[in-house]
């Protein structure tokens, strides 16, 4: 069926999807190129529909292509003679749901229709709880994200160096099975959302307003602008990437090396051991990990659905409501669930890599129209001062151990928002890891990707910055204006710069493909979390539990509540930043147990150099 | 470990993230041949088209992109040459589309003159073409081996450009020497318009001969040059026709195989040519080379090409295209044959994968030492098949899927 091959369904996709793509592909470049006749004959808003229909079905339809090696299993199936007989919808539903684990299938739908009927009846409650929640666990909880992720970061930097990056995931004769460009492009888009295009601009003018109080700098200062890029560094640096990893590594060295099963409980082996990962503890941190991803991404598909909508607003004035919004999330699940269910190989693999090509495509096209002397200046200043000062912003919380208000705003919320992603995205960097070395897992996982996110803030940040500092553009005060949204950041700057409304363009695509490449993936972790352990998850329920993160949006939507559930998907973080504490520790003890006597890149180095001292090393 | 059947109690894990051949970014080889850069050339032209026309229909035209400063006084002309180009590229995509060097040539020369309107302008429309230039230039630069056509025109092609050629140079270099005896004729411009309104018949009249001598001059112009005209279209134009409706009646031309490129060449004609060509499949092109005696009717609703030629002669091959081949079936009646026809196909090409049919099994290593890479005697297979049929109490079917997998 739809995993392996190419079913029925899939093909009625493919010769609608095609032609819809084609047509209205064709009316959108007829707009392009030829503005002034065309585009006047058609309203705002039915530009807008084209426009996503023709990238959204455009996406779809690479997502449900074969792969090459499906052409031949498409000739003919005698099981689906053999399955039409048995197509009762009762007998479907039955074999579905028995394949479905009870605790991490069913409590998360129950406790997501409960949310939004106490939302629906008891609104500024619900609201009030949790925002007082929300930030009772920022503040005073600040100093354990604060000390999770810097260990984190630690044992990351550690087992780069040190001598346990050697071992060999799946053992010595593994041969990865994903060549390395698409394991980085694969894992690098699942990792991060459409936040990296939306904040690029913006959050270093937002610190820049309001200076970080590690630096106690003036607001708006020449020396604010210094601070701001410096803390936007931090908050998507190396730190924000190695929660993954802390949860990657360990779920990979237990699944290869012990034989454990593929799923976010897995952490907890080298307490229960592997036979007994099937306890009630396993089960509740499967749910969790549901729980945090579900609420992560279906929170930002609807803020993104908004945002987006908000910055056509800003640009072309095409005003819309909440249904525009829906339409917005609908076709966005549309796109990701025929990637996820199309399978690793085909839909989430080609989704990747058109989110990779593209964000190289504009970041090559903003270099060469952005002002180059500025952003270099900026950047080499901020990346010494982020060098220098990596380590007392990582403990730094304001007052003591209470975080301060803005560090819990900002730095706290941020390492809660990745540590929810964090099962998804760990138990995803692990499925793709058999074959490859830690070592190679964690430069995968924290130093390349890190890589790219800080040259992309340097890039637009420093932009951003320029331009409202020489007063070229006031992008603050168009922010301000669209009531403190950072949606509308991007705009006024790239259309102060050469060929600005081309790029305007890039950057609207690269938000839909960038959420759409981390949907798809977390659809597929959701699916494999909520199935019984010794199934496979079956397309029906990826494409469940893909439409389940999509109303879920819309209900965000249409409640109004985006901000509640984001706080709650904040919430889960909390739990999962002491899991990540306790799969370290678990870690590093199997480490020390099965994994001595090995070599340190140090140690290899030392032997090279010492030459003769010792050979039977490592 | 080719076939893909889903074991129901493999991992989870297994069935989801790891199949059995390596995933890859991109397959590049799809996207990197020959035929890959003969489409984008022809995208670039569409693209230089719309451009241009775009740029033609903005009423005020702005010039400030980076070439702008470079470029010499006026640059309305220059608006022209997004819409001129496109024509140009799309007659060189035909030229490439038949793998020929000089089209090959021309086009690296166009494409940089394509990208001096974008790089004036600049505006947001500019970009595709000028990322779509970029993309094109190296892949042509790549495959620069695919096209070694020379362009082989045949005589009266060549004395029909050749005398166009000379009756236009004739034409203007002649009236320019006498522009004082014409009325409105002053300069080079003028005088190449005038040869070729009246060299092409149309004769707007607004130049005309005022002396004798200029309207001698007129006539020999006109005598030469309409007679040169008439005849570099009937050579040049008309073939180009016949062609194309040889082509609606079914007959593929020998331009036609020159597009080939991966295809599977079937050597030879036989019993086992039809369940062959089943397993084949459509994803993939087919080129049938039989002998002139074989009935070929049945492949007319397959969508095979068939070359009528004897398989071991060279020039048959490479009528086939053998060099651009991606593996033969050598599949004759007779093994003698077999034998000479791995021969010549192995001399044609060094690398391709040869694969042939033993009419009797004791041949096997006869073909394979004559450079076959694998040779199977489809009687010894069946004769397995059947006792193991026999035995197993399987359907032969199944019994295939085994053998599927042994052979990977």
């Amino acid at each position: 069926m739809g995993l392996q091959g190419v079913g029925p369904v899939e093909r009625v996709l493919r010769t609608l999807l095609g032609p819809l793509c084609l047509l209205s592909g064709a009316v959108v470049a007829a707009g392009f190129f030829f503005p002034d006749p065309v585009v006047e004959a058609v309203s705002g808003p039915t530009w807008l529909l084209l426009s996503l229909v023709f990238f959204g079905s455009g996406l779809a339809y690479l997502a449900v292509l074969p792969a090459e090696s499906d052409e031949d299993a498409g000739a003919f199936d005698p099981d689906s003679l053999l399955r039409v007989r048995r197509l009762g919808l009762a007998d479907t539903l039955e074999k579905f749901l028995s394949r479905q684990d009870p605790i991490a299938f069913g409590i998360p739908v129950v406790a997501f229709v409960l949310f939004f009927f106490g939302q629906l009846l008891v609104p500024a409650e619900t609201i009030r709880a949790v925002d007082a929640a929300q930030r009772t666990v920022t503040i005073y909880g600040g100093w354990l994200f604060a000390a999770v992720m810097t260990i984190s970061v630690l044992i990351s930097l550690y087992l780069l160096v040190g001598p346990w990056g050697t071992v060999k995931l799946g053992g010595p004769d593994a041969e990865p099975a994903y060549t390395y460009p698409v394991y980085f492009a694969m894992f690098f888009t699942a990792g991060i959302a459409a936040g990296i295009v939306l904040w690029g601009p913006a959050e270093a003018l937002f610190h820049y307003e309001t200076p970080p109080p590690y630096f106690g700098v003036e607001p708006q200062s020449e020396a604010a602008a210094g601070a701001a890029l410096t803390y936007t560094l931090f908050h998507w640096g190396i730190s924000a990437w190695s929660a993954y990893v802390a949860v990657g590594v360990p779920i990979a060295y237990y699944v290869y090396q012990q034989g454990a099963p593929l799923r976010v409980s897995t952490i907890l082996a080298p307490f229960l051991g592997v036979e007994h990962l099937d306890s009630i503890w396993c089960r509740l941190v499967d749910l969790l990990a549901v729980f945090a991803t579900i609420g992560g991404i279906a929170t930002s598909i609807a803020l993104v659905g908004d945002q987006f909508l908000a910055g056509i607003e800003f640009q072309w004035g095409v005003a819309s409501d909440t249904v525009g919004s829906v339409l917005f999330v609908t076709g966005l699940t549309f796109v990701f669930v025929v990637s996820a269910q199309s399978g690793v190989h085909r839909g989430i693999r080609r989704i990747a890599a058109v989110t990779l090509v593209l964000f190289g495509l504009f970041a090559a096209l903003f270099v060469a129209v952005a002002p180059r002397t500025a952003v270099l200046e900026y950047s080499s200043q901020a990346v010494g001062n982020s060098a220098v000062h990596a380590i007392p912003m990582s403990i730094y919380l304001g007052n003591g151990p209470i975080a301060s208000a803005w560090v819990a705003d900002w730095t706290i919320w941020n390492w809660a928002w990745w540590f929810s992603w964090a099962p998804f995205a760990g138990l995803f960097l692990a499925a793709l890891s058999r074959g490859r070395r830690i070592r190679t897992v964690v430069l995968t996982g924290v130093i390349a990707p890190s890589l790219a996110t800080m040259a992309w803030f340097l890039l637009l940040g420093s932009s951003s910055l320029h331009l409202q500092q020489t007063g070229v553009v006031d992008v603050l005060g168009a922010i301000d204006a669209a009531g403190g949204s950072e949606a509308v950041a991007g705009f006024p700057v790239l259309e102060s710069l050469a060929i600005g409304q081309f790029l305007v363009f890039g950057f609207l695509a690269l938000i839909v493909v960038f959420m759409a490449s981390s949907a798809d993936t977390s659809t597929l972790a959701v699916a494999v979390l909520a199935t019984k352990r010794e199934f496979a998850p079956t397309t029906g329920a990826i494409v469940f539990w893909g439409i389940v993160q999509g109303l879920v949006a819309v209900s965000v939507l249409v409640t109004d509540s985006a901000e509640v559930l984001q706080a709650t998907a904040v919430l889960t973080g909390a739990p999962f930043a002491l899991l990540v504490l306790i799969s370290l520790v678990g870690l590093v003890a199997a480490f020390r147990r099965h994994e001595r006597g090995r070599q340190s890149i140090v140690g290899a180095a030392w032997a090279k150099l010492g030459g003769d001292t010792e050979d039977e090393g490592g | 470990m080719g076939a893909d059947t889903p074991d129901p109690s493999e991992p989870a894990l297994e069935r989801l993230f790891y199949r059995s051949e390596r995933v890859r970014f991109v397959h590049w080889e799809e996207f990197s041949g020959a035929n890959a850069a003969v489409w984008l050339t022809e995208f670039v032209a569409i693209l230089s088209f719309v451009t241009g026309l775009s740029n033609l229909s903005q009423p005020d035209p702005a010039f400030d992109g980076p070439l702008a400063g470079a470029l010499p006084a006026e640059p309305v002309f220059l608006q022209f040459t997004g819409v001129l180009l496109a024509f140009v590229l799309m007659l060189l995509v035909f030229g490439l589309r038949r793998r020929k060097r000089i089209a090959w040539y021309l086009t690296l020369a166009v494409l940089p003159l394509a990208t001096v309107l974008p790089l004036t302008t600049l505006r947001p429309m500019d970009v595709p073409l000028l990322l779509a230039i970029l993309l094109t230039l190296p892949l042509l630069l790549v495959n620069r081996s695919a096209f070694d056509r020379r362009l082989e025109l045949s005589s009266l092609q060549i004395a029909a450009l050749s005398s166009i050629i000379g009756v236009g140079l004739y034409g203007t270099v002649g009236s320019y020497a006498l522009r004082d005896q014409f009325g409105g004729l002053e300069t080079w411009s003028d005088s190449v318009y005038y040869v070729i309104v009246t060299v092409a018949t149309v004769g707007y009249g607004d130049i005309t001969p005022l002396t004798t001598e200029a309207k001698w001059f007129s006539l020999s112009v006109i005598v030469f040059g309409t007679g040169a005209f008439t005849v570099a279209i009937g050579a040049l134009i008309v073939p180009a026709i016949e062609k194309r409706i040889a082509t609606a009646f079914g007959t593929m031309t020998p331009t036609e195989l020159t597009l080939l490129e991966d295809h599977v060449l079937v050597l030879g004609h036989d019993d086992i040519t039809e369940p062959l060509l089943d397993e084949l499949g459509t994803e993939v092109d087919v080129v049938v080379v039989a002998s002139d005696g074989d009935d070929t009717g049945e492949f007319d609703d397959r969508n095979v090409t068939v070359v009528t030629g004897d398989p071991t002669l060279a020039e048959t091959l490479d009528e086939a295209r053998i060099d651009e081949a991606a593996g033969v079936v050598v599949a004759t009646r007779d093994d003698a044959t077999d034998v000479l026809t791995v021969l010549a196909a192995r001399e044609a090409n060094r690398a391709v994968r040869i694969v042939a049919a033993a009419n009797d099994r004791e041949h096997v290593d006869k073909l394979e030492a004559v450079g076959a890479d694998e040779v199977i005697s489809p009687m010894e297979i069946g004769g397995r098949f059947l006792g193991r049929s026999v035995l197993d109490r399987t359907s032969a079917d199944s019994l295939f899927d085994d053998a599927d997998g042994d052979t990977e």
